[in-house]
């Protein structure tokens, strides 16, 4: 890892640290994310090989954040670690909304930005999808921005299976369950890309609301705040919900009209946000689809 | 998720246009360097310590699918292209042969150390071997889920429009038989994976179906994705090697004495011709025309043969 200089610690990723560093060589700055390899009797293990792969796979897309190559390496104590070297991109979603919302005088994304960026995040998301790959954790914190381009990029990928998403990360920090679908909270285990669709729909509405449009801090409560805006899904709506493993017996409430909770989203939008909502998955719009929907009718796609 | 050759990257088993642009957007990054033969020559290793490699990884994957050796050979040349061995020792190879072994067995979830590791001579200890592991991944930069020609086959035949199943299935399973005699084939070291899969497809088409040859041939390379000189180079290869198959078949046939040994010779012999891949392809001119008229003479030869047998 003399390779690397290392800048300064950018983060804390759900798997382990996160570092700006430079490349000593081509001064080129990147992002270092220390894995920790637990090597068994069988050497190198399989879901490593597999999820890394895959991740080297996944970014040849445009939209995906680039893995740039893969260090292997030990740590003091000689225990085998992996760098996964990545490009290095300044900000994040959650970071740019916050700017956005915090700053002297709060403002919204301007439409046309929630727009490509939107576009850029489905055609990642259709990109993993169509390589058989389901992020499982998309939230503004794993979408990476280039200001300067306007540009949007997925990062965080892959690494579900080989390292099992956990409840907290390693720095004991709880790990957000905001963007997570109905199915998952409810503790289905048939799910499917369905679930990313989901988390895309609520980062939309989060972009165009600055702010979490359902922001439980336990899976009970992310329910609660689910159904009070939905509505209480019935076996009608949603065929197997009531034999899901965490089904309870919840209050019975109506739907509400979520245009309003988004209000300065076009009907457009709102068509498409309610179709990356929906309660069953098979109902649930395709990342591809979601591509040719009206919303994005005025954007510009030549330039991706 | 398991890694499958045929599907490399997807679990999801319809066919999705976008995954066929990128396979071949990609699959140059899973091939060994233009010039590896010359590489090899270059790094001061014959051509024979791969041969020898490759003897080793087909011994230890006897037991096993032979898509585990086949993915275990483009490790091994990707390896040996960017990387090469310092001292091509035998027990080096037999190390860099299991390592690459079971590192395809990992990707295909087919894992056990123990399994390979049976057969007496060299024994490593997993670290040795995780050492070797590790210097291969790096190496071949943890490109592990390789694009082969076993990832285009499926869409070839797509491009045929064959109407009837057997038909397809059978065009497929000698596609097959031909793609695990490729990695044995030096002149075939050039090609792209999907050229060299389209060419096995085009060749078990030739035997199976030669009145519609001209017309598939045809329908692949009008496709977008395949460069037609290439297709052609690449197809007359296999095809030679298809023969040169044939041949060394025959002269195995040929050695034995009775009637009823040639004819369980041969069809024993050409079967493990197919699955371990060890026939080989250096066989000079003029030989090979004699060896040719040997082999015509020897097909009359066999079809009295049979007839024979049928009369009993």
């Amino acid at each position: 890892m003399e390779k690397y200089e290392k800048l300064e610690k950018v983060g804390e990723g759900t798997y382990g640290k996160v570092y700006k560093a430079k490349d000593k060589e081509s001064g080129q700055v990147v992002a270092l994310k220390k894995t920790r390899l637990e090597m068994d009797e069988e050497g190198v293990p399989p879901t490593a090989l597999r999820e890394v792969s895959l991740l080297q796979m996944l970014s040849q897309s445009l939209y995906v954040v680039r893995l740039l190559c893969v260090e292997h390496s030990v740590n003091k104590h000689g225990k085998p670690l992996l760098y996964l070297v990545f490009e290095y991109l300044d900000t994040d979603l959650k970071k740019f909304i916050d700017s956005h919302r915090k700053c002297a005088s709060p403002r919204f994304l301007p439409p046309a930005m929630v727009q490509s960026f939107l576009y850029q995040l489905c055609k990642g998301v259709a990109h993993c999808h169509s390589h058989g790959a389901l992020h499982r954790d998309l939230k503004p914190q794993n979408l990476l921005i280039d200001k300067d381009r306007g540009i949007l990029k997925i990062a965080d990928l892959g690494l579900g299976r080989a390292f099992t998403v956990p409840l907290k990360s390693y720095t004991h920090e709880i790990v957000t369950l905001w963007y997570r679908a109905p199915e998952v909270l409810l503790g289905s285990t048939h799910y499917s890309t369905g679930v990313d669709i989901w988390s895309v729909g609520c980062i939309f509405a989060e972009m165009v609301r600055c702010q979490a449009l359902f922001h439980g801090d336990s899976e009970f409560q992310q329910l609660l705040h689910i159904f009070r805006l939905l509505g209480t899904p019935t076996e009608k709506q949603w065929p197997g919900v009531t034999s899901l493993r965490d089904w309870h017996v919840y209050p019975q409430w109506e739907p509400q009209n979520l245009a309003r909770h988004v209000p300065s989203l076009g009907p457009d939008g709102v068509d498409l946000l309610s179709k990356m909502l929906k309660y069953d998955q098979a109902e649930r719009i395709s990342a591809k689809a979601a591509l040719d929907h009206p919303y994005f009718d005025s954007l510009d796609k030549s330039q991706f | 998720m398991e890694f499958d050759l045929e599907n490399p990257l997807t679990d999801f088993h319809e066919p999705h246009s976008d995954t066929i642009t990128s396979l071949f957007l990609v699959e140059s990054d899973h091939m060994p360097s233009e010039n590896y033969f010359q590489s090899l020559q270059a790094k001061g290793l014959d051509i024979s310590v791969r041969r020898e490699a490759i003897s080793e990884i087909s011994k230890f994957c006897y037991n096993f699918d032979p898509l585990l050796s086949y993915l275990a050979i483009n490790y091994l040349d990707r390896f040996l292209s960017s990387q090469g061995v310092l001292e091509p020792k035998p027990w080096v190879l037999r190390l860099l042969a299991i390592s690459c072994v079971s590192l395809a067995a990992k990707m295909k979830s087919e894992f056990s150390l123990v399994d390979f590791q049976g057969d007496g001579g060299f024994i490593f200890d997993t670290q040795t071997i995780e050492r070797m592991e590790v210097l291969i991944l790096g190496a071949l930069k943890w490109r592990m889920r390789s694009i082969t020609p076993f990832s285009f086959l499926s869409y070839f035949i797509s491009i045929l429009k064959l109407k009837d199943p057997p038909l397809r299935q059978a065009l497929k399973a000698r596609a097959t038989e031909i793609l695990f005699q490729a990695p044995n084939e030096i002149k075939l070291f050039e090609f792209k994976p999907s050229t060299i899969a389209a060419s096995a497809l085009l060749s078990a088409a030739h035997e199976l179906l030669p009145l519609q040859h001209p017309c598939f041939t045809k329908a692949i390379s009008s496709c977008s994705y395949v460069n037609k000189e290439n297709l052609l180079q690449c197809y007359n290869a296999v095809q030679e090697m298809v023969i040169d198959g044939y041949e060394s078949a025959f002269d195995t046939v040929a050695s034995s004495v009775t009637p009823l040994n040639v004819l369980d010779q041969h069809f024993s012999s050409s079967e493990s011709g197919m699955t371990h891949a060890t026939v080989t392809a250096t066989t000079l001119g003029t030989e090979r025309d004699i060896k040719r008229r040997k082999l015509i003479d020897y097909c009359d030869n066999l079809s009295v043969q049979i007839s024979r047998i049928r009369q009993y």
